[in-house]
């Protein structure tokens, strides 16, 4: 027996954009990997980089910005660098994305069953026939998909265009786009922070129970980790372009070991015990321009040290768990 | 210690109307109304459109004691932005009752208003969008001071230090441009300049939630303070319950233009009575993977305050619903536990 090799590889990944104050290094050496079948948390503030790693992936990247170093690996395919034609073959098909803002991502001049089966027709070679046998499929098919997403009469709000959609709704829409060739990972861009918190609960649902049927694998992209801990098997914390804690969802949770995580899970007001005062992060998340090649987190850390100042490299603790800090390494000795 | 001493210096300032004992009732709202109504307009007339009635505040009787922060929790499009800018007569309530320290501010004609403004102010839940990107920070905190006359000349500059460094900010800040600051410092500079003309109730409105969660923390720790150390009162407008939960000594939960529920905040959070309130705690994702499990399911998406449903307004989505519950709007009834709940399911202890 083999060991099971991961569908999605990212590997010291290096995304930059030349901007008018400077090079900015927005993902600065990410890795992540993940598993078939598995979902995988990403969680980080704004200027993270969570957003531009996976933007990375899909090859969506234009100038002024470029992947400067590192691969990603689909499946054991090289994306870094593979032509804009082989691109869309992959994109739509194996993987889709959903961006955060369904009604900007979606195209207001279009009927929303014109934007779903144009994926289909794209993409999907069960369709055969005459152009009007594959359109007529096409079309079945997109009924289909806003079945399964659960919008309500769909013959009928196939013909609707997206304003005439919820937040909820559309959202729900752009899932049915994303999974209509029934790709083999989905890429959730903040999927649910649009949307109210009972209809983001019908929306990951919806996601999860997909995940299952179709046994695709997911990346949650999210701020928020009730969402994480609820849905993801694993998560990765980013901090100003890195990755700086990563491992099993309930280990990291429960005993976060990065001085940022911990911060962040102190961060927010705890429902199960409310006289739990919280801790905020003091100061700002750094400008990702001209950066000391120390620790990232120094600046607001409590419990820095002069190694901190140096390059601090990602490293394995245990249990499946990596931390980009000196401190579990000190402890130990 | 920081604020111990701010508090010293603040107080003087302002004047001896905030030594009346906590608990009384500061703001009393009683059915207040706000409908816009698009049915007569210009645009009707040339389009042909015949426009529509939108019940965006429905009948809301609340009140809000001294000292006492009352969260206002439900989701987007329930009225509750509305409600608290119709209190403070930005938008012009329908119907109603507006009770401010035993002054009916419906009612107050325009100079009235403005002096009755120095005691309530808002802070808006848009960083970006609330700051005058032309202007200096001075200005913008200054402006208040101005138009109410309330200082003159080298006063104005001492005060916005001040009033800067109450809010976390270097007052040499007062110079630059709102550009220039991160989103948490914007927001700090909306507090400062609600804080300007020493108010004794302040409408927060989403304040944080345009912020990154550790810079969430940081303001909710800011306005908490505050309210301590300068004896505020708030109404908190949030749709995040564990924000609403930590900030809040009783909450309010709007449904459309309702208020469906309203009680002590561990009485809410712990034991919530109306199915809308239930739901809508148990679709919060917990942290430490408790929400789960029991999970109220409610399908659908909000209804539109144009044409809101007959009876219970929650009907159409709610799990429990009966024929009553279609036909009759449901009254407030109070319970032993304090809290005060409009469901026709809830029967009386």
């Amino acid at each position: 027996m083999t060991e099971p090799q991961p569908i999605l590889s990212i590997s010291n990944l290096q995304t930059r954009f030349a901007t008018r104050y400077g090079l900015v290094t927005a993902v600065d050496g990410v890795s992540i990997d993940v598993m078939p079948g598995e979902c995988v948390g990403v969680v980080g503030e704004s200027g993270s980089g969570k957003s531009v790693t996976f933007a990375s992936v899909m090859g969506l990247v234009k100038k002024p910005g470029w992947i400067d170093g590192g691969s990603i690996t689909f499946e054991g395919r090289e994306l870094v660098g593979m032509s804009d034609r082989d691109y869309k073959s992959l994109r739509g098909k194996d993987i889709a994305m959903t961006m955060q803002d369904a009604l900007t991502a979606l195209n207001p001049a279009l009927t929303i069953g014109h934007q779903i089966m144009e994926v289909l027709l794209t993409h999907d070679d069960e369709l055969t026939g005459s152009a009007r046998h594959r359109k007529r499929g096409a079309r079945d098919r997109a009924i289909e998909m806003m079945m399964l997403v659960g919008i309500p009469s769909p013959e009928t709000r196939l013909n609707d265009y997206p304003h005439q959609f919820s937040g909820g709704m559309r959202q729900r829409i752009m899932i049915a786009i994303a999974l209509a060739c029934r790709p083999k990972l989905l890429i959730a861009d903040e999927p649910t922070t649009a949307l109210d918190v009972t209809i983001q609960a019908q929306v990951l649902e919806l996601i999860a129970e997909i995940r299952q049927k179709l046994g695709m694998s997911v990346i949650l992209i999210t701020h928020d980790l009730g969402v994480v801990a609820e849905y993801c098997d694993r998560v990765a914390v980013m901090y100003a372009g890195q990755v700086i804690e990563s491992g099993p969802t309930k280990l990291v949770i429960g005993h976060p070991s990065h001085p940022y995580t911990q911060g962040l899970l102190n961060s927010i007001p705890n429902l199960a015990n409310l006289d739990k005062r919280i801790r905020p992060i003091e100061g700002q998340v750094p400008e990702l321009i001209n950066l000391s090649p120390g620790c990232r987190f120094i600046g607001r850390c409590d419990v820095h040290e002069s190694a901190c100042a140096q390059q601090v490299e990602m490293q394995n603790i245990g249990q499946g768990r990596a931390v980009r800090c000196v401190l579990p390494r000190r402890n130990k000795q | 210690m920081r604020f111990a001493q701010k508090k010293q210096t603040m107080s003087n300032a302002g004047s001896s109307k905030r030594d009346r004992t906590e608990g009384d009732v500061l703001l009393e709202v009683n059915n207040l109304v706000k409908h816009y109504d698009t049915r007569s307009g210009l645009w009707g007339k040339i389009t042909g459109n015949p426009g529509f009635l939108v019940q965006a505040v429905d009948g809301v009787s609340l009140t809000i004691n001294r000292g006492e922060t009352l969260g206002l929790i439900g989701e987007s499009g329930c009225g509750k932005s509305t409600l608290g800018r119709s209190i403070l007569r930005l938008h012009e309530p329908t119907s109603g009752t507006v009770i401010f320290d035993g002054t009916d501010v419906t009612k107050l004609d325009a100079d009235a208003l403005k002096k009755m403004r120095r005691r309530m102010q808002i802070v808006f839940q848009d960083p970006y969008a609330s700051l005058n990107p032309r202007k200096t920070i001075e200005d913008i905190i200054a402006t208040a001071l101005r138009l109410q006359g309330l200082a003159k000349g080298s006063d104005i500059r001492g005060r916005v230090k001040q009033l800067l460094e109450n809010v976390g900010l270097k007052p040499d800040y007062m110079n630059r441009f709102p550009h220039q600051f991160s989103g948490g410092q914007r927001q700090r500079i909306g507090i400062a300049r609600a804080l300007a003309l020493n108010p004794e109730f302040i409408v927060c409105d989403e304040p944080v939630s345009a912020l990154d969660v550790s810079i969430q923390a940081q303001v909710i720790q800011l306005l908490n303070d505050l309210k301590r150390d300068l004896g505020l009162t708030y109404l908190f407008i949030s749709h995040d319950i564990s924000v609403i939960g930590y900030v809040s000594d009783r909450i309010a939960v709007m449904y459309l233009g309702d208020i469906v529920e309203t009680g002590p905040t561990k009485q809410i959070l712990g034991d919530p009575q109306h199915p809308y309130t239930q739901a809508l705690l148990s679709a919060v994702p917990r942290v430490d993977g408790t929400g789960k499990g029991n999970r109220v399911k409610l399908t659908g998406d909000l209804p539109s305050p144009i044409n809101p449903p007959k009876g219970c307004k929650f009907h159409t989505r709610c799990p429990y619903a009966k024929e009553e519950c279609q036909l009759k709007k449901p009254e407030h009834r109070e319970l032993k536990s304090g809290s005060s709940v409009a469901c026709h399911l809830v029967t009386r202890e």
